[in-house]
């Protein structure tokens, strides 16, 4: 089991030289390496059907690599056991791109799912989960379910569901993707606010360019089953 | 918001299929295996009937009879004897020579039936050769011997039908339960990535799936245990010959068959469940 406090150097999540193919078909990851430090929050862009959200999909553990390894908190996530991956998910938040929320359970009980699986009593978290849902401005849609929230308001649910154990890590696949651009940036500032206080390690996939150059963060770009990390100075033409 | 509100829906039309299903094979396992128990009973009450009862035919004259009467009362092992007079044993040719009666002057057998312990009939028998007295003992060894084939027969096959309706039972519960999951890959395997143990997530489904079989199989159990009542007791009251039927009686066994048969189908339920998700859960990562 890997330690939770990594020292200030040692990623949060390292990919090297990993690669994917699915069967005969060409590679769609071919050789990619990257590297999240502890509290660094990092975009991931690229063109349509690059690979992003399989790349996510290899870092929160839901595809192994064909090649490469993946590391998460330290550890060598293909020399470890599969039931040794489970405390290793607890501790990532992920915002799936098709949202993933339980269409039985409220806005209330979708956000409080992760602290369920951690077997949390309910006393214990309730205040919690209304105020985040408060926060991403749902106060109002506790007990709504999906079927009755729009596009953007399951968005925020999924957001919330995913920072609600703070995890140390958080993947978002297309966070702003349904959403107008005022909601977008609130969004943004929420994760923003959650890198900043609690060091949260934060990798956004999107197509968003006008958020990627408003936030003075970390770009990679993923295009021919590569990873290049973009330039400040050089955003403006390649995200 | 809910108390820790249940991380799986609540039954919706699949899982009302399954419950059907559970509750159909329950109800036919349950009628066969009370028609196997009953067959054994019915057997087993036919033969006490007639054991210890023997019907001796004495040819020759009434004072003969009358003989054979007396030799027969004194005979070790007999509780009971009685010369039938003419107008009984017209009543026991009745069914075969109709109510107009029997000619009167038609010669029948002198019969006396007599009661005792097993094997009086041997000890008649010798007691009567003994005595001179040409008569034949009929203590139903061969008629009891014939019934209790035909009724083991009939509880073999009733128990063989029990057997594969069970087994046919547990592997269409089985199945139904695995194509219900796949319906619900999506949650399992969102469980799955938010962190939850493999334990975990078996265990949501095995609770649900034990809960669906025990009260299908206890609704199947209950139909059967009445349908099987009714269809006797709609028997009895059109045929004469009612004590020739089953008898149903809350018994032990009964009380087993119907107790046992929703936990069988909820532990197979709950097994399938088991099996299901594990299996789903190992193809990922």
């Amino acid at each position: 089991m890997p330690d939770n406090d990594l020292s200030s150097d040692e990623p949060v999540l390292r990919l090297d030289r990993v690669g994917l193919s699915y069967g005969a078909e060409s590679d769609v990851l071919a050789d990619v390496s990257l590297s999240l430090l502890p509290g660094s929050m990092t975009f991931l862009t690229g063109p349509s059907g690059a690979g992003k959200s399989t790349l996510l999909r290899l870092a929160y553990l839901a595809l192994r690599p064909t090649s490469g390894r993946v590391s998460l908190f330290g550890a060598d996530t293909s020399r470890l056991r599969r039931r040794d991956l489970a405390p290793l998910r607890r501790r990532i938040g992920v915002v799936f791109q098709e949202f993933r929320l339980l269409d039985h359970l409220s806005a209330y009980d979708n956000v409080a799912l992760p602290l369920q699986v951690l077997g949390r009593p309910e006393a214990s978290y309730r205040q919690d989960v209304v105020d985040l849902l408060n926060w991403v401005g749902l106060g109002d849609r506790l007990h709504a379910r999906p079927a009755t929230l729009s596009g953007g308001e399951k968005q925020r649910v999924a957001i919330a569901r995913a920072v609600v154990v703070k995890p140390d890590l958080i993947i978002a696949d297309e966070p702003t993707g349904n959403v107008d651009e005022d909601m977008a940036e609130r969004l943004y500032h929420l994760f923003r606010e959650l890198n900043r206080r609690l060091r949260t390690t934060i990798l956004i996939a999107t197509h968003d360019l006008a958020l990627v150059r408003r936030a003075r963060s970390d770009v990679l770009r993923l295009a021919d089953g590569m990873v290049v990390r973009v330039p400040p100075e050089t955003r403006e033409g390649q995200t | 918001m809910s108390r820790s509100a249940s991380l799986l829906p609540r039954e919706d039309a699949r899982e009302a299929a399954l419950f059907f299903v559970v509750c159909a094979l329950c109800f036919l396992a349950v009628l066969s295996g009370l028609v196997a128990r009953a067959a054994y009973a019915a057997a087993g009450a036919w033969t006490s009937e007639v054991a210890g009862e023997m019907t001796i035919r004495v040819r020759g004259t009434e004072a003969e009879a009358s003989r054979a009467l007396a030799v027969i009362e004194k005979t070790q092992g007999i509780s009971f004897a009685h010369a039938l007079t003419r107008a009984e044993s017209e009543d026991l040719l009745k069914p075969w020579l109709g109510a107009a009666g029997i000619p009167a002057g038609l010669q029948l057998p002198h019969l006396i039936a007599a009661e005792g312990s097993t094997g009086a009939g041997d000890a008649i028998t010798v007691a009567l050769r003994f005595a001179g007295i040409d008569a034949i003992v009929d203590d139903h060894k061969a008629w009891s011997a014939d019934a209790r084939r035909a009724t083991d027969t009939i509880g073999l096959v009733a128990l063989s039908a029990v057997v594969l309706l069970g087994a046919t039972g547990i592997a269409v519960i089985a199945f139904a339960t695995h194509a219900t999951l796949l319906a619900r890959h999506d949650i399992v395997e969102l469980l799955h990535l938010t962190g939850a143990k493999d334990d975990f997530i078996a265990g949501l489904f095995e609770r649900r799936f034990l809960m669906l079989g025990v009260q299908a199989g206890a609704l199947g159990a209950l139909l059967a245990f009445g349908a099987a009542s009714f269809i006797l007791f709609a028997a009895r009251q059109a045929d004469a010959q009612a004590w020739l039927l089953p008898q149903l009686a809350l018994s032990l066994a009964d009380g087993l068959i119907l107790g046992l048969s929703p936990l069988i189908a909820g532990g197979a339920a709950m097994l399938a469940a088991n099996v299901t998700v594990k299996r789903s859960l190992s193809d990922m990562v």
